[in-house]
């Protein structure tokens, strides 16, 4: 009886409990929810970038992606002021800027900032989990209302994603990018897209300007961050970035993308790709259409090596193919007339309000040195950087060790392929491999091949160990250690290395017709891989590294492998130790 | 208290508290249920709206929005241009692409209700506009629609959030057109008026259906953009009706009685140009004689012809047209837009 009662009031006390808390949690929510908007505001304001031309005039927004200053921002933002820009930030500060790259293709720009090193980065999101109905927020500096540069918040929800937006004439092209109704007006060009946690998902750099004139009209583009972060890397390196082209044109046929043409010279075909196949799936993703494919294509650099399935009449096939170039920059492009900047202050604001800024004074030294003009790059200060970064570390290595006029004896065995799935054991493989400063030869089983270092042809490749000779031609002139060892070298950004699934840093050296692309990783400071072309409509020569030895006189990986075929088989060999003829 | 009582009281109070501790959180699983997030909403109602695209025309768009209301896909929308020219296709969410066909119209609530032109048996998720609510000024919304033809093929509709901003009679033109509903619309704070928004789904916040989305007008004292939507508690029996086979299209007798119109007289002795004979109420504006060497035979009209557009207004009848007409003067140069053999032609003829 009395525990009776004593359940009948807890269950009592429980019920008004239920009630009670659900109330508070229905009046809490909207007060929570407002003062967590607040607070994230408060927290990634700091990372949002007023950028302006030196004499303060024209500019739009970016925003920091690093304590040392880098910031993203649009190219049709930075390219009216030069290579030097004024930047705000929301503690009212102006500081110094220099260009760093560019991707006109793809609107982006890299500047950085100057001036201290513990600027406040965004944190980065995963556009590629935004969806329609996300809560968004996006801070700039529209129609240059701060005069302090705290940035201008607006919110609004995602209106679409995976849109495309065509260029304007080859360029200015929005691919797979976030399509959102907070209000975007001029000036916020540049300038971060956050969803509600506060996470930088995109830069807001475009509007469905119309009727209105170019004002908000509740339908604007934000340039995914996932596309963006596949080209930090490239940027940083001082690049005129490029996108890329598959060699290779599709149409979207009653739901399928097929296949309308192949360039003969492609490696899309020499894989065995033809016109009618259909599509089924590019850098991982489904396709269902053309613009699905153009979606997918145009977040990536060029120079990408992207994995591709297709179908056709004997069945499902898959490849990797390289993106080549689409444009091949050698400046940066003019922008059309309607996408220049115009002067974007408020209409209603009166002339004496415009911020100004004393005469740009003549650069201080130590600015101008950030800036190194040349032909192809955005800013080359910054290539001679990267350079430097990935170089330095092996030529300390290498020191005196590699002199070009040596000729290299090394033994090799084969010690088994593998592919993704599975492993076989080696077939038996043995020979001696002879590297001099003209050519290269190996006998292998008793055959001899020699491969000649200026001129080389793919028929002089051993069948079982195709591009061998080629590539450490090539691999012999980097070992030099010599700064000159070829015509032309530059860093090239960072990928996704397929075989080895590892993200690497690329540079690119170039000799006569020979394009080689070593990768480096931070954990050696020798190249885990190369990649030569050698020559049109031939497969590259595809090598990578293990185990690199140091003897007295030589440095050479103790393993090498060579990639070839559809399955991109990796043939590995065991090197014995270098015999240096002097 | 005797313990019998003490007894009953502390079972009312046990089943108090049982029907308590049931309701309350079932409440709030209600009130969950019955609120859901954003993103349950868009999956809700993406797929009830289609994208249209028809003839341009003018200035004015070749695309546009509808919303289906039937499992058999009957598909509402605004009656502007696009339905008013014909050649209509409709893609559904899935990407399908159907031919439409206009089922009817209604001038005084600027409505229109197409079908898709389906294999039998063929199925297609709709609003139940019986769902239709009118929501307190306020009350969040969201705007779905095709603006700016942003979405092509499968890919889903853009979806716009706002709140309704005021229920109130609109004075809204678009050229000389006036916006003919007279009841109170909605006026939405989020941007609507955007090209090939017009025909879209208005929903509250738990994405019950409000309101269709108005076309890309102006008001008509301020001459800024109107973000407007009907509401579909006025539109559900206009839909019910015409779904019913009945004739919905009637203007009000005295309502053309003061407008200045070309009288049948003038359009053929000046025009030279004689429209079918107008015995119903809406007969669409077929040419039916062209005299030799007239004006119009010049201008390369023929028998035959339908005009569909003078400029950028939207000809719905022969009264329409002459009303149109009347707004020009003489020595102005004017464009008609004729539908001939299903095709769109441009013509041009100075008024006399």
């Amino acid at each position: 009886m009395t525990r009776l009662s004593q359940l009948s009031s807890l269950l009592l006390f429980l019920s008004f409990w239920f009630t009670a808390a659900s109330d508070v949690h229905s009046q809490q929510t909207l007060v929570q929810r407002e003062s967590a908007r607040v607070e994230t505001i408060g927290r990634i304001s700091p990372s949002v970038v007023c950028v302006m031309a030196p004499n303060g005039e024209g500019g739009g927004s970016g925003v920091l992606i690093s304590a040392d200053g880098f910031a993203i921002s649009n190219f049709h933002v930075t390219s009216g002021s030069g290579s030097f820009m004024k930047c705000g930030l929301d503690n009212s500060k102006l500081y110094d800027a220099v260009i760093v790259g560019i991707d006109p293709t793809g609107d982006v720009a890299l500047i950085q900032l100057q001036g201290r090193t513990d600027f406040v980065a965004a944190q980065r999101g995963d556009s590629d989990q935004v969806r329609v109905g996300d809560e968004v927020m996006a801070l700039g500096n529209p129609f240059l209302l701060a005069s302090d540069f705290t940035p201008t918040v607006t919110y609004g929800i995602v209106s679409g994603v995976r849109r495309y937006q065509y260029p304007a004439n080859t360029f200015l092209e929005y691919t797979d990018c976030i399509q959102i109704d907070a209000s975007i007006n001029p000036g916020n060009s540049g300038g971060p897209l956050f969803d509600i946690q506060g996470r930088w998902i995109g830069i807001n750099g475009r509007a469905s300007f119309e009727k209105r004139g170019r004002v908000n009209s509740g339908a604007a583009y934000a340039i995914s961050v996932n596309q963006v972060q596949l080209f930090i890397e490239h940027l940083k390196c001082g690049l005129i970035v490029d996108h890329g082209v598959p060699e290779f044109t599709v149409e979207t046929v009653e739901g399928e993308v097929v296949v309308s043409q192949v360039s003969e010279l492609s490696e899309a075909w020499r894989r065995g790709l033809r016109a009618r196949a259909q599509i089924v799936s590019f850098a991982g993703r489904l396709v269902s259409s053309a613009n699905d494919f153009q979606n997918v294509l145009g977040i990536y650099p060029e120079g990408t090596r992207l994995p591709l399935t297709w179908r056709d009449k004997e069945g499902v096939h898959s490849a990797t193919i390289r993106l080549r170039p689409l444009h091949d920059f050698q400046k940066a492009p003019e922008l059309p007339e309607e996408r220049k900047p115009k002067d974007e202050k408020h209409p209603e604001t009166p002339d004496d309000q415009k911020q100004k800024f004393e005469a740009p004074e003549e650069l201080p030294k130590e600015l101008n040195r950030l800036f190194v003009e040349r032909d192809g790059f955005c800013n080359y200060h910054f290539n001679e950087v990267q350079q430097s970064k990935l170089l330095d570390p092996m030529r300390a290595r290498i020191g005196t060790k590699g002199d070009p006029k040596n000729v290299w004896q090394i033994s090799l065995a084969s010690s088994g392929s593998e592919t993704k799935e599975a492993k076989t054991p080696p077939i038996s493989l043995t020979g001696e491999l002879t590297i001099g400063p003209t050519a290269a030869g190996l006998k292998l089983d008793g055959v001899p091949y020699l491969q000649n270092a200026e001129n080389p042809v793919a028929a002089e490749e051993p069948a079982q160990l195709p591009g061998l000779l080629t590539a450490v031609l090539q691999l012999r002139k980097l070992l030099s250690g010599e700064k000159a060892a070829f015509n032309e070298q530059l860093a090239m950004g960072q990928t996704l290395h397929l075989p080895l699934q590892k993200s690497v840093h690329i540079l690119v050296t170039r000799e006569g017709a020979r394009t080689s692309r070593w990768y480096f990783t931070s954990e050696s400071p020798f190249p885990v891989g190369v990649d030569v072309e050698y020559g049109q409509g031939i497969d590259e020569a595809r090598l990578v590294f293990e185990n690199w030895q140091e003897s007295e006189n030589a440095v050479f990986p103790g393993r090498i492998g060579i990639v070839a075929g559809v399955q991109e088989q990796l043939t590995w060999l065991t090197m014995g130790e270098v015999k240096v003829k002097q | 208290m005797t313990s019998v009582l003490r007894r009953n009281v502390a079972i009312l109070q046990v089943l108090v508290g049982v029907v308590l501790v049931l309701t309350s959180p079932t409440a709030t699983l209600m009130a969950q249920m019955l609120s859901p997030t954003h993103l349950e909403v868009v999956a809700l109602r993406q797929p009830v709206i289609v994208k249209l695209f028809g003839a341009s025309a003018g200035s004015l768009d070749s695309y546009g929005t509808g919303i289906l209301v039937s499992k058999e896909g009957h598909v509402l929308t605004v009656w502007n241009h696009l339905v008013s020219t014909g050649f209509l296709t409709a893609v559904t969410a899935d990407g399908k692409r159907f031919p439409v066909d206009t089922i009817g119209t209604s001038a005084e609530h600027d409505a229109a209700l197409l079908k898709l032109k389906t294999e039998p048996g063929e199925t297609f998720p709709f609003v139940d506009l019986a769902q239709a609510t009118d929501p307190e000024v306020g009350a969040s919304v969201y705007a779905f629609s095709n603006m700016f033809r942003v979405a092509a093929g499968n890919e889903p509709v853009s979806v716009v959030h706002g709140v309704i901003a005021a229920r109130v009679p609109l004075e809204a033109t678009q050229g000389r057109w006036k916006f003919p509903v007279k009841s109170p619309i909605w006026l939405i704070d989020a941007i609507t008026n955007n090209s090939g928004a017009a025909g879209g789904l208005l929903t509250d916040a738990a994405g019950m259906p409000v309101g269709l989305i108005g076309r890309e007008i102006r008001h008509a004292s301020s001459r800024t953009w109107v973000n407007y939507a009907v509401p579909l508690t006025m539109l559900k029996p206009v839909v019910d009706a015409i779904m019913a086979g009945k004739k919905v299209d009637q203007k009000p007798k005295d309502a053309t009685a003061d407008v200045a119109m070309i009288s049948d007289k003038d359009l053929t002795s000046k025009y030279g140009l004689t429209m079918v004979p107008n015995v119903v109420e809406r007969t669409p504006a077929f040419v039916d004689d062209v005299a030799k060497d007239s004006l119009s035979e010049k201008s390369g009209l023929q028998r035959g012809d339908l005009i569909v557009l003078v400029e950028d207004a939207v000809i719905t009848s022969i009264t329409d047209f002459q009303q149109q007409l009347a707004n020009f003067r003489t020595g102005q140069r004017l464009s008609l837009t004729i539908n001939r053999d299903e095709e769109l032609k441009t013509v041009e003829l100075r008024v006399p």
